[in-house]
């Protein structure tokens, strides 16, 4: 009889539909919103510094991080007209609460996990139109910035895979167990194409280490 | 991710040994179909953006620059220089960007130490424009198109006098710069064209390429004979250093 279980299971050997665990997404959920909150809270403090010692930079620098400190200066950093990272602050620590419950076994409803799915898609947007603001009107790198950036690509990705898993979010199934078998190329190849803009954006830059 | 397997490996795992060797290959191979197709690919692109980047490494690594090469680089013929020692004993380079505040910084203790030194040193100036100014190179073009009509040091003058002016702002200053020009008398119909020109353009890129060879990584840097100076660069801290080639 085990022969016979161990056989069934040998011919369908992809019998089970690809699904996310609520631990990889509690887990998702969790450390992600730990290290969004942590840079939120850095680049909050690192403001307030900013305002009480406008500083002295001894040389203008090609290095696009050297020069991140103009970033805190600009327009694009008080949109809504309050520092970013405030709303970083207020909302990631919600995200990492969220995948803790899921850890300890709590399960949410759909208007929840629709709540978060918002929060994933405005965040997502607000870093992308924040990195073309980096890239292509500053000209300048702030890496506690760019932690957020790779952070907000995760937990969207994550977020948008469960949602679509579990039927929150209509998709065709087809599809869905297509992105649920490659999750993690998502991101990285989302990440990579970013990584190329930069490369090329402040390649003047990155020619002089090699 | 797979779940089915886990359960009838421990089912197995109380029948005879063949059937629990062949329960437990079937888990594997289960866990490689499901599992690993992320693994695989999310490594396969990895390795892919690994490979392209050992391409561009490669490629651009090239040969260091010869001894020669680079004492060559810090004065050119064609640089600008704002004045000319008569007897060449100290030269001063300057690789400056016209946006840049800690250039400004610098500024008047340049004219500073220019006024009272005059011929006795050779002042070039050099365009290192930095992308993370908006009109760098606006600038850098409008500065190398009066030096065309050989009002390179009054065009020099007049952007840094006015940089607060038009600095750091994110739409161009082109316009400004055509201000400038037409308070200088230049002739307007050239002025423009050979901002817009790329033999400017490329004239302004070779100045920031010998500044790269150099290892010039920001603005103002400045050379006293081909050493880079690691002062602070104010007047005292240029001063000294002049003070100190005259006297060698």
């Amino acid at each position: 009889m085990t022969a016979t279980l161990a056989d069934t299971a040998a011919k369908h050997p992809a019998g089970d539909p690809p699904t996310l665990g609520y631990r990889v997404i509690g887990w998702t959920l969790t450390v992600g919103g730990l290290i969004g909150a942590l840079a939120a809270f850095v680049l909050t403090v690192e403001k307030i510094a900013l305002l009480s010692d406008p500083g002295y930079t001894p040389t203008c620098s090609i290095n696009p991080i050297l020069s991140c400190g103009s970033i805190m200066t600009t327009g694009q950093a008080e949109v809504f007209g309050f520092p970013n990272p405030l709303i970083g602050l207020a909302t990631f620590p919600v995200v990492a609460a969220t995948g803790a419950a899921l850890i300890a076994g709590a399960r949410l409803p759909r208007w929840w996990w629709l709540t978060l799915q918002a929060g994933a898609v405005f965040g997502v947007g607000f870093v992308h139109w924040l990195s073309f603001q980096s890239l292509y009107r500053i000209g300048a790198l702030c890496p506690y910035c760019m932690v957020v950036w790779v952070v907000m690509i995760v937990l969207f990705t994550y977020t948008t895979l469960h949602n679509l898993d579990r039927g929150h979010l209509p998709a065709p199934r087809r599809l869905t167990n297509t992105l649920l078998q490659v999750h993690s190329a998502i991101p990285t190849v989302w990440l990579l194409i970013l990584t190329a803009l930069i490369g090329v954006r402040f390649w003047d830059y990155w020619r002089t280490l090699l | 991710m797979p779940h089915g397997g886990t359960g009838s490996a421990r089912a197995a795992g109380a029948a005879p040994s063949k059937a629990a060797q062949s329960a437990a290959k079937a888990t594997r191979k289960i866990r490689k179909t499901g599992m690993s197709t992320n693994l695989k690919v999310t490594l396969g692109v990895l390795a892919v953006a690994l490979a392209v980047l050992a391409g561009v490494v490669l490629v651009n690594r090239g040969g260091d620059s010869t001894p020669v090469a680079v004492a060559e680089a810090v004065v050119r013929p064609d640089s600008h220089r704002l004045s000319t020692a008569v007897d060449s004993k100290t030269t001063v380079v300057e690789f400056l960007d016209f946006e840049c505040e800690s250039c400004l910084a610098a500024y008047p203790s340049v004219e500073k130490l220019r006024a009272e030194y005059g011929d006795r040193i050779t002042y070039v100036v050099r365009y290192f424009p930095i992308a993370s100014h908006p009109n760098s190179y606006n600038a850098a073009h409008a500065a190398e198109a009066a030096a065309r009509q050989g009002k390179f040091e009054a065009m020099y003058k007049k952007l840094f006098d006015t940089a607060t002016v038009w600095g750091h702002q994110q739409q161009s200053q082109a316009a400004v710069f055509e201000g400038y020009a037409q308070e200088l008398g230049l002739d307007m119909t050239r002025f423009k064209a050979d901002v817009a020109s790329t033999q400017v353009a490329d004239r302004v890129k070779a100045d920031a390429a010998d500044g790269e060879t150099l290892g010039v990584q920001g603005t103002p840097t400045f050379f006293i004979n081909g050493e880079k100076f690691t002062g602070r660069p104010d007047y005292a801290g240029l001063k000294a250093a002049v003070d100190a080639s005259l006297n060698s």
